[in-house]
């Protein structure tokens, strides 16, 4: 039928320019906002990532921005159904050259997005005065930073401490746990709370071996004095990791009194049905705690030797440049606006989250709030603790993937501490970077 | 399976006066307004796709950022990868357990379902019935009636004095207990294919085989799994597909674990690709269960050719 080369020569033009949209556009060095004109019409597109109450309000502040601003037209969509998805719409986004100029992403992402080279330089931006850059806490400024470039503003900040359930420590007749707790306290009151005939357990962890079960961990390595990565290379198998996954490894073997949660969605339902007196977990995990109706209090997670620093998952706002600088400017603003202490009280309280800002804990909706919310006080609180953040860079998605499964085995009683966190750390040698 | 409509030799052969040029266009013309739609589908779709996927299998690229081409080092690095061994370790097994099962249970079940009895058209209809169900919805069921905790299996166990089990949240159990939940779903498929296999068999054999005194197992042994045989190379190369593409049940029961014990190697490609963004190396691993697929295909479809059997 056809002459085989040049079937073959059809096939080699394809394979090119398919190769072609797998590259990135580099870095012009230009600012992208250079020459911005305030009072150009222009259209923005807004993936939210977010769905029913909290999609609702933030169509509500485009709105409001744009009668503030009616030259600037925000076009507002969750952009996917789960913000877990963004990721792979924003990859096929890229690839398609259809992607929108601000988008919600997850802390663990910003190093990927800053390699692709769309996400705009804001260092400069975020680092004048009105726009107030330290008030936004230390460990979330440090996840939207890679390389020293500030490539995202930070959407949204949270962090882990310890909830428990207070009918249960009454019933055990033990003392409530403080923050000047070290985790053998949290060991022993863990082993006297659990009780096998009415199935109760003393704490819970997820051994899904996804980013949830990881995270968990590094609080109790940094307060041991480790660190995740020495410059590209894998540090967590060191003695302080083996130190901090053995602490959780005695709960979970020796004593059981850790219940292992196969998934991430279990063990916080099985808290709030009371089967389970403590959990480490974050400001979310509030909504559903006030809808269990169970009496429960926050303090911040036990420590080694006073040190209890605790981990900061944030998310971000990334801006996304497409050679407009009209565009960029109006994005930025619009940022601007949204994260500034009087936007996000509208925001972030309003949904329950915790404020982006320092400065908006003593605004009149921050009390209203903590009133609202018990415990949200200690988690804002506990916002000092979290003094390192998680890396920023790429592959850190497959460490973390390791990591998870390293610690799924040591709490199954199916490897030691050691041998599994040398595993992982070959098997995520080479991979970051 | 599948029926194809040849052009009878004799319209080619048709003798044609030689036209001048316009008319040899205008035919191929023709030719192409008919095929073109469908190629382009069939281009756009499944070729386009699977060129690209071969390109991104030879680069080192998260989706995001710039890719670099590594040409063959993907698949040098899946050679020696454990997570892909024990993938495949995983499939294997499931392979093994599920297609032997599902075709005798199918031949089982279909020659129960081939009597003359009251309400016969229900009870077939029971059977079918898992095998439209959604997998989605099979294994969120299932998740349920397994619960260690609450479910119906246990309670059913601690009537009859056994000892409760973890079925999905046991490392060693919750590959079986898979493989019996898409067991459960597939095998009203088998089911059906067998019974109009069944229904096919010449009834002058099974009369024959009577008249000369064999009995209704000798009858089975003889003469109607003889006749079985061509069904039973299509439906071992379809469950073998099936065993190897599971992925929606091991999604919704285990998401492949615990301790990844149900990471097969179709679960072991979403994980690589969508979960940790690294879609070279996904890719490399989609196309070896491509080579694979093919490769077990083959032997089955030239093995069943020297027996005689012609199905494909």
């Amino acid at each position: 039928m056809t002459d085989p080369k040049r079937a073959l020569a059809a096939g080699l033009v394809l394979t090119l320019s398919l190769s072609a949209c797998m590259g990135g556009t580099g870095d012009s060095g230009k600012d992208a906002a250079a020459g911005y004109d305030p009072n150009a019409t222009v259209e923005l597109t807004w993936w939210t990532g977010q769905t029913e109450v909290a999609e609702a309000t933030a169509e509500k502040l485009a709105a409001e921005y744009h009668a503030l601003h009616p030259n600037v037209t925000i076009k507002t969509s969750p952009g996917a159904s789960v913000a877990d998805e963004l990721l792979t719409k924003l990859s096929a986004g890229f690839a398609g050259g259809t992607y929108p100029d601000i988008s919600y992403a997850f802390g663990s992402w910003a190093g990927d997005l800053a390699a692709s080279g769309k996400a705009q330089d804001l260092t400069e931006f975020v680092n004048t005065p009105e726009f107030k850059w330290t008030e936004i806490p230390e460990a979330a400024r440090q996840t939207a930073t890679v390389d020293g470039k500030v490539v995202a503003v930070p959407a949204l900040v949270d962090n882990l401490a310890l909830i428990y359930n207070k009918e249960l420590f009454d019933k055990a007749g033990l003392a409530y746990p403080t923050d000047q707790w070290s985790w053998d306290d949290f060991r022993n009151a863990a082993k006297k709370l659990t009780d096998p005939a009415t199935n109760t357990y003393g704490t819970a962890y997820s051994v899904s071996g996804s980013e949830d079960t990881t995270w968990h961990l590094w609080p109790l390595l940094w307060q041991q004095g480790g660190k995740i990565l020495d410059g590209n290379t894998p540090a967590f198998a060191s003695p302080q990791g083996v130190a901090a996954l053995e602490t959780l490894r005695v709960m979970a073997v020796d004593d059981k009194s850790m219940y292992l949660d196969q998934t991430d969605e279990k063990y916080l339902p099985l808290f709030n049905s009371g089967r389970v007196g403590m959990v480490i977990s974050g400001p979310w995990a509030l909504l559903e705690l006030k809808e269990a109706g169970i009496a429960y209090d926050v303090t911040a997670l036990p420590g080694f030797n006073g040190d209890h620093q605790t981990v900061s998952g944030p998310d971000l706002w990334v801006l996304l440049d497409h050679q407009d600088p009209n565009r960029a400017g109006a994005a930025r603003d619009f940022i601007a606006w949204m994260t500034s202490a009087e936007t996000d009280a509208k925001w972030n309280l309003a949904l329950g989250n915790l404020p982006l800002r320092s400065t908006e804990a003593h605004s009149p909706e921050f009390a209203a709030y903590t009133k609202e919310w018990p415990g949200s006080q200690k988690f804002f609180d506990n916002l000092a603790n979290a003094k390192q953040a998680r890396p920023t860079v790429s592959g850190y998605a497959q460490l973390s993937r390791n990591v998870g499964d390293a610690i799924a085995k040591v709490l199954q009683g199916a490897a030691t501490s050691q041998e599994a966190l040398d595993e992982a750390a070959k098997k995520s040698a080479g991979l970051v970077g | 399976m599948a029926l194809t409509f040849a052009v009878s030799p004799r319209a080619a052969s048709k003798a044609r006066r030689p036209g001048p040029r316009g008319s040899a266009l205008r035919r191929h013309l023709t030719g192409w307004a008919f095929a073109g739609p469908a190629t382009l589908l069939v281009v756009g779709l499944s070729l386009f796709p699977a060129g690209w996927a071969f390109v991104i299998s030879q680069a080192k690229w998260n989706g995001i950022a710039p890719a670099t081409m590594v040409g063959w080092r993907n698949y040098e690095q899946l050679a020696q990868d454990p997570d892909m061994l024990a993938a495949s370790g995983h499939t294997l097994l499931l392979t093994v357990l599920f297609v032997p099962s599902s075709i005798v249970l199918g031949i089982l079940l279909a020659v129960a379902l081939n009597q003359r009895i009251r309400l016969i058209g229900f009870y077939r209809t029971c059977i079918f019935v898992p095998y439209v169900a959604s997998a989605a919805a099979t294994g969120i069921l299932a998740g349920f009636v397994f619960n260690p905790q609450f479910g119906a299996v246990n309670e059913v166990f601690r009537h009859l004095g056994i000892p409760a089990q973890q079925f999905l949240e046991s490392p060693s159990q919750a590959l079986y207990i898979v493989c019996l939940i898409a067991l459960w779903g597939q095998v009203g498929f088998t089911t059906v294919v067998y019974l109009a296999a069944l229904q096919d068999i010449p009834r002058e054999l099974v009369e024959a085989a009577t008249v000369d005194g064999a009995g209704k197992f000798r009858v089975f042994r003889h003469v109607t799994l003889p006749e079985l045989r061509p069904v039973t190379v299509f439906t071992a190369v379809w469950q073998t597909i099936t065993a190897m593409q599971l992925f929606d049940l091991i999604y919704t029961t285990t998401r492949g674990g615990p301790l990844n014990s149900t990471q097969t190697i179709v679960y072991y490609i979403y994980e690589l690709a969508f979960q940790t963004q690294r879609l070279g190396y996904g890719a490399a691993a989609a196309y070896v269960l491509f080579a694979v697929t093919l490769l077990l295909t083959l032997v089955v479809i030239w093995y069943s050719r020297r027996r005689g059997a012609e199905v494909f």
